[in-house]
């Protein structure tokens, strides 16, 4: 898999949503059959499953779907495959994987909401992590 | 089609049966023609089983709601985005690696059954 994804080319860009849209759920498919060796390379079988790493690609794919400009889409997939390739050719460690992709996904993205009611629009964003 | 596809190519392949084995004197044929897969065909009822399970562990997903003949999208209101996941989730659990222009095809749980049930490597 590391192999063949390293000399990947950058397709050309998506001529409209509809295509851009098809390489959406390409790369989904790339990145869902990448995820045993991804267990494997960072022995995830202990914190995580499988179908847990497939909710949390499309969780994170689902953050940007309410962009429509293909341009738009091309670079948030090259970012994504980037990412896919960095992870599958083990250029990250067990901890980048477990802090970003495993652990309580879901505190951080809505603790804000229930404690800070107070605060203001900038502390909000200053608390939001960077994840 | 893959069902197709097998018998044609099953038709046109002749095995020569070379391998006689020698046993207490007398010679056994040893048949082993093909073996690896195929017959060991999986069992329609097993299929239906197997993917309602996949379908019922999926997150979003209602368990009391999914029977044989549920459409995902129509009837378990998910997006396609889900039903992608849920035809990766079944590739896993057959151990199959479905083309792009089938699995665009799955949308509902018969098309799934079907195509699952039809396909030489399940297991």
């Amino acid at each position: 898999m590391a192999s063949t994804m390293k000399y990947v080319r950058v397709p050309p860009n998506s001529a409209s949503l509809a295509e851009a849209r098809q390489r959406v759920f390409e790369f989904f498919k790339t990145a869902c059959r990448s995820i045993p060796s991804i267990m494997e390379i960072y022995t995830l079988d202990d914190v995580t499953s499988p179908s847990q790493l497939r909710s949390v690609i499309s969780s994170e794919i689902r953050k940007n779907a309410h962009i429509t400009n293909p341009k738009v889409i091309d670079m948030l997939l090259f970012k994504g495959t980037e990412e896919l390739c960095n992870i599958v050719e083990h250029s990250k460690q067990r901890h980048h994987i477990l802090g970003q992709y495993v652990l309580n996904r879901e505190d951080r993205t809505h603790d804000i909401g229930n404690k800070d009611q107070g605060a203001s629009d900038f502390l909000k964003s200053f608390y939001k992590s960077n994840y | 089609m893959a069902s197709a596809l097998r018998s044609s190519i099953l038709r046109h392949i002749r095995v020569p049966i070379s391998g006689t084995l020698n046993l207490n004197g007398s010679r056994l044929w040893t048949f082993r023609s093909m073996s690896s897969h195929g017959d060991d065909h999986l069992d329609k009822q097993e299929v239906v089983d197997r993917v309602l399970d996949v379908v019922k562990s999926f997150p979003k997903v209602d368990p009391s709601k999914v029977t044989p003949d549920v459409h995902f999208q129509k009837d378990l209101g998910l997006d396609s985005l889900d039903t992608v996941e849920i035809v990766m989730a079944i590739e896993e659990e057959f151990k199959l690696e479905i083309p792009d222009k089938e699995a665009d095809k799955i949308d509902s749980c018969p098309l799934a059954i079907e195509y699952i049930y039809n396909h030489p490597m399940s297991s």
